[in-house]
């Protein structure tokens, strides 16, 4: 992966340097000498050493083979799936936590081609119903509620 | 030691229902962790660190000790049934169990895994609870030049914990250091790359960072590869091991609860290691080590009893040092953490009352364990078979329920969320994800202390090396660094090797 590495180097390069500018602007206070902008700044120096080194590493042909890679059909699933998720928690503050979990996890079971529609039904509203009763009923948490529950 | 405190403790634990039952569900969760290839006790702790929020910490802490313990015991289930370690700590037992299971003695195999795991964990919790309180009197003399020094030797263990590059493992470690200086300046109170958000004033909070970086990661990476494993074939007889069967591996089982404890309590090690170096002992010392791997019940009992011995191993430095050894004890700290309690010598001093029903809860974990282990051994065979079409939703749905339960903040979904991307991508392109959380634990203290120090010394960096406990702790996180380099060193080689060995072979 030397592209790759040379890639992510040059990034963190441009991080630390980011950083490094960006605390500035926090001043130490009198009795702290040692103020806000010194840890950080530490880490922007060691950072962009890390980040050269991972360049040199990459052009000396020593950076690790790629293993697998991200196969284009499973990141466009995982991409859709991140989007009903998102969905997902937007919808819970309309319906509810109950109803909204029902729904997230029988639409991304269907999504996965989980063929069994009883299963799907089944783990979907067992799963939303356990989870809602143990968080209200015995830890007490607040979970969103909205139209439904 | 205080043996009123400790006999008082055990007899709270022990006796009381409540606490029994919450152990048992964080021992049968572990398990169920355990046993499912993909899922870890890393992963299994920081899903079950929500449903603690509101119990008694006590409660909540042993029930997640509990899920530590089942989650390395159940690694061996999947490793004897269908030939893929449920846990990295099971891929030792994998050698001779799977062999078992393939001539029709996997029931035998688990049996025996469970005895040696109940048998390595009682050992290793026992050794905890005798030398924790001794270290931590140590401990109690510290102050900020040696705390910094040990946040040093504690940050070392990325090392160790880098995987194929150590490069690329610090430059997560590095990376982990960075996120905790979002929010308010621990020293003087000034909000630092906050960009104006009243969310990030409080800094990232962990178990979201946890959550996103073991939990969303493994969720995503299960969606973009569906997998549905073999099933399961193995008939389960013969569940329990003969007694003379016990008695023949009993002397190796003794011998690898001593490795696994030494082993667990070295930071940076952990249970995989202590599991191989306890089966190379095993073989090197038998009798007979040509039989290692055909299929017998010593090669089972050695890793076993080993990486279950680690366990208790592995909390001595955590709870006494406030140093976690590997990634599940980093997630216990965080754990205690968030329950109001800071791990270290203080912790010994001023909370005996959580301390010593931990060292309870451990060794009950043992009993519940192998109760649960023998019994319900045909529904964990089961559990493995469950299609990953619905348990990957379940797990992603956990995952948002984890990150929002913490502060009810749908920021720390989001939060969680992007983490969870991150570590994606940097799992393709080999960025561990442990060092970020060993960094995330480590670095408010190392920040702190490291400033503190030098304002006492009046910039004297020296302060760090005429202290001689503060000397110490940084000689020996220079030796940790340097064997381990070696080791991955050496390792990686070894890899190259059988590499360019198959090539050839498939040239062939």
């Amino acid at each position: 992966m030397k592209k790759e590495d040379i890639g992510i180097g040059v990034g963190l390069i441009i991080l630390s340097i980011w950083l490094f500018w960006y605390v500035g602007r926090y001043k130490p206070v009198e009795i702290y000498i040692y103020g806000p902008d010194f840890f950080p700044r530490i880490l922007a120096v060691m950072m962009a050493i890390f980040g050269l080194s991972l360049i040199i590493n990459a052009l000396l042909g020593n950076s690790l083979k790629m293993g697998d890679r991200i196969d284009p059909k499973g990141f466009i699933r995982l991409l859709i799936s991140i989007a009903i998720c998102v969905s997902y928690i937007f919808l819970m503050k309309i319906l509810g936590f109950a109803a909204a979990t029902f729904v997230f996890l029988f639409i991304l079971m269907t999504f996965l081609k989980q063929k069994g529609i009883f299963i799907r039904l089944f783990s979907s509203m067992a799963t939303s119903i356990i989870v809602w009763a143990i968080f209200r009923y015995f830890l007490i948490i607040p979970l969103p509620e909205g139209w439904l529950f | 030691m205080q043996f009123d405190l400790l006999f008082e403790a055990f007899g709270k634990v022990m006796l009381n229902p409540i606490n029994f039952f919450f152990v048992f569900i964080g021992v049968t969760a572990g398990i169920v962790v355990g046993a499912l290839p993909g899922l870890t006790a890393t992963m299994g702790v920081a899903l079950l660190i929500p449903f603690t929020y509101q119990l008694d910490p006590v409660q909540g802490l042993i029930m997640l000790i509990g899920l530590f313990c089942g989650g390395i015991y159940g690694g061996s289930i999947s490793a004897i049934l269908i030939g893929v370690p449920g846990t990295p700590s099971a891929a030792a037992t994998m050698l001779d169990g799977y062999v078992m299971g393939k001539k029709g003695l996997a029931g035998k195999a688990i049996g025996m895994a469970t005895i040696a795991s109940f048998f390595g964990g009682t050992v290793g919790a026992l050794v905890m609870t005798f030398c924790s309180p001794q270290l931590a009197k140590i401990a109690l003399k510290f102050g900020p030049p040696e705390f910094f020094a040990l946040a040093f030797f504690g940050l070392g263990i990325i090392i160790t914990v880098s995987g194929k590059s150590i490069l690329k493992g610090l430059i997560s470690g590095i990376f982990g250091l960075m996120i905790t200086t979002i929010g308010f300046d621990p020293l003087s109170g000034c909000p630092r790359l906050t960009f104006d958000s009243i969310e990030l004033l409080g800094g990232i909070t962990f178990i979201p960072a946890l959550i996103g970086l073991f939990g969303y990661s493994q969720v995503f990476q299960g969606i973009e590869k569906i997998l549905i494993l073999p099933a399961v074939k193995s008939e389960l007889k013969n569940i329990i091991p003969k007694l003379n069967e016990i008695k023949s591996v009993f002397k190796t089982m003794v011998k690898s609860a001593g490795i696994g404890t030494f082993i667990g309590a070295v930071p940076g090690t952990g249970c995989d290691i202590a599991a191989f170096v306890s089966y190379g002992e095993a073989r090197r010392s038998s009798k007979h080590p040509e039989k290692f791997g055909t299929g017998i019940l010593e090669g089972v009992a050695a890793p076993e009893t080993g990486n279950n011995a680690a366990t208790g191993g592995a909390m001595i430095p955590m709870l006494t040092l406030g140093v976690p050894g590997d990634a599940v004890t980093a997630v216990l700290l965080g754990a205690l953490t968030i329950h109001g309690f800071q791990p270290g010598p203080l912790l010994f001093r001023d909370h005996p009352e959580v301390v010593y029903p931990i060292f309870a809860g451990m060794i009950l974990a043992q009993f519940v364990m192998l109760g649960v282990g023998l019994g319900g051994m045909r529904f964990f065979a089961r559990i493995i078979n469950i299609d990953r079409r619905i348990m990957t939703p379940i797990i992603f749905f956990l995952c948002v329920v984890g990150s929002y339960a913490m502060r009810f903040s749908f920021f720390d979904v989001g939060v969680s969320l992007i983490i969870g991307v991150i570590a994606y991508f940097m799992n393709y392109y080999e960025f561990p994800g442990s060092p970020i959380l060993l960094a995330l634990i480590l670095g408010p203290m190392v920040e702190q202390n490291l400033r503190r120090s030098l304002i006492i010394s009046h910039g004297d960096p020296l302060i760090f090396i005429t202290r001689p406990i503060s000397a110490a702790f940084i000689i020996i996180g220079i030796f940790i660094i340097i064997t381990s380099y070696y080791r991955i060193k050496k390792a990686m080689e070894r890899e190259a090797q059988m590499d360019s060995v198959a090539e050839k072979e498939k040239i062939d």
